[in-house]
């Protein structure tokens, strides 16, 4: 008699929680970095060799400014990382994220909207800080979410995409009107 | 199907009638022989069937509030990702070559040229219109549910256009939908 097959189990990265093989197709794999190096290194042996070397560099960096501590920190650098240029297969490179504010609105059941807003943090607006202003600004639920692709966005219950690009503007000097778009049926349209 | 699923877009789950919950496992198990032995844990007769009925006709059959297969309409039912990867061998397998993946994790449908080229990999037996597992060139795991939309042959024959059409892939919002409360 056949016996009964046994669950598989796989090993699901602790951070994007794709199967780790994938993690290098996945939303952000520079953040599942430190995870796979801890819990799968042998699906990414290249990332050892790269951590080691980093390691190396921070020693020599501190032997040469001991002065000055904490520049290169893992986490708590002020210094903007620079971050590697992705390519895409066939060896073009990806642009990086344009600095744009997208609004769209979702309608979600036949009444109900939903006012999506992603890129904020392009401009170095902190996701969870703007939720809650905009929730208490137009007195309704909002939070922050992953989107469907891998950026976080904030969802605003309602229909506010009329309002919203003044008070953005208003409340977050760095983010220009003549950045923030709209997707209106399908289409990118400029708020300005 | 699933790219921007959430759990608003289910509009309404019932507990179904047990000749339904019966007819539902039957075809289950017509499909998918290999998960003969483990039927009765997937699905514990005891346990409520839940389906969930979705836009654009899709339903999900919940147990346990853990979305375990979908169909279309009255069309196969096909495994969840999370259980074919506990189950790997239940379906045939396709295998997309490297290039591949990303534009299957952006949810793209399958093109003959990504299973033709010496990355991919055709099992000859499959037939069109056919639930398969997407696999991909040097992972183990697989990366989407397919079902497909011509014959592997045709597809090596034909080499041209959408081969597979992809229905729910890692990262998707049926995916990220580990449970329905
Ligand atoms: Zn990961």
């Amino acid at each position: 008699m056949a016996e009964k097959p046994q669950p598989v189990r796989v090993l699901y990265c602790g951070v994007c929680g794709l199967p780790a093989e994938y993690c290098e197709f996945g939303p952000d794999f520079e953040k599942c970095k430190p995870w796979l190096i801890q819990n799968a290194p042998q699906l990414y042996p290249d990332l050892i060799q790269e951590s080691n070397s980093n390691a190396a560099d921070r020693v020599s960096d501190q032997l040469q400014s001991s002065s000055i501590t904490d520049v290169t920190g893992p986490s708590g650098s002020s210094v903007p990382k620079q971050e590697p240029v992705k390519r895409l297969p066939g060896g073009k490179i990806k642009k990086k994220d344009k600095q744009e504010v997208i609004i769209e609105k979702v309608t979600r059941n036949k009444r109900k909207s939903i006012t999506t807003i992603k890129g904020l943090e392009l401009f170095g607006v902190k996701l969870s800080e703007a939720s809650k202003k905009l929730g208490k600004k137009f007195a309704t639920g909002a939070s922050v979410v992953k989107g469907p692709t891998e950026k976080d966005q904030i969802d605003v219950q309602g229909d506010i995409a009329y309002d919203i690009v003044e008070f953005i503007t208003d409340t977050w000097h760095d983010v220009p009107e003549s950045a923030i778009y709209f997707i209106e049926d399908g289409k990118k349209v400029p708020a300005v | 199907m699933f790219k921007k699923f959430t759990s608003e877009e289910v509009s309404g789950q019932n507990q179904v009638k047990a000749s339904v919950q019966r007819r539902i496992r039957q075809s289950i198990a017509d499909e998918y022989p290999g998960l003969e032995l483990v039927m009765d844990d997937l699905l514990p007769k005891k346990s409520p069937l839940i389906v969930a009925k979705c836009q654009n006709h899709l339903n999900l059959v919940v147990v346990n509030n853990v979305p375990l297969f979908f169909n279309i309409r009255d069309g196969p039912y096909m495994p969840t990702l999370r259980l074919l990867h506990q189950y790997p061998t239940i379906m045939k397998k396709l295998q997309v070559d490297r290039g591949a993946i990303k534009y299957v994790l952006a949810g793209a449908n399958i093109m003959c040229p990504g299973l033709t080229s010496p990355g991919g990999i055709l099992d000859e037996e499959v037939g069109a219109e056919t639930p398969v597992a997407i696999m991909a060139e040097g992972k183990e795991h697989a990366l989407a549910i397919g079902f497909t939309k011509m014959s592997a042959k045709d597809i090596k024959a034909i080499n041209k256009g959408i081969g597979v059409d992809n229905m729910h892939y890692l990262n998707d919002g049926l995916w990220k939908m580990q449970r329905l409360d």
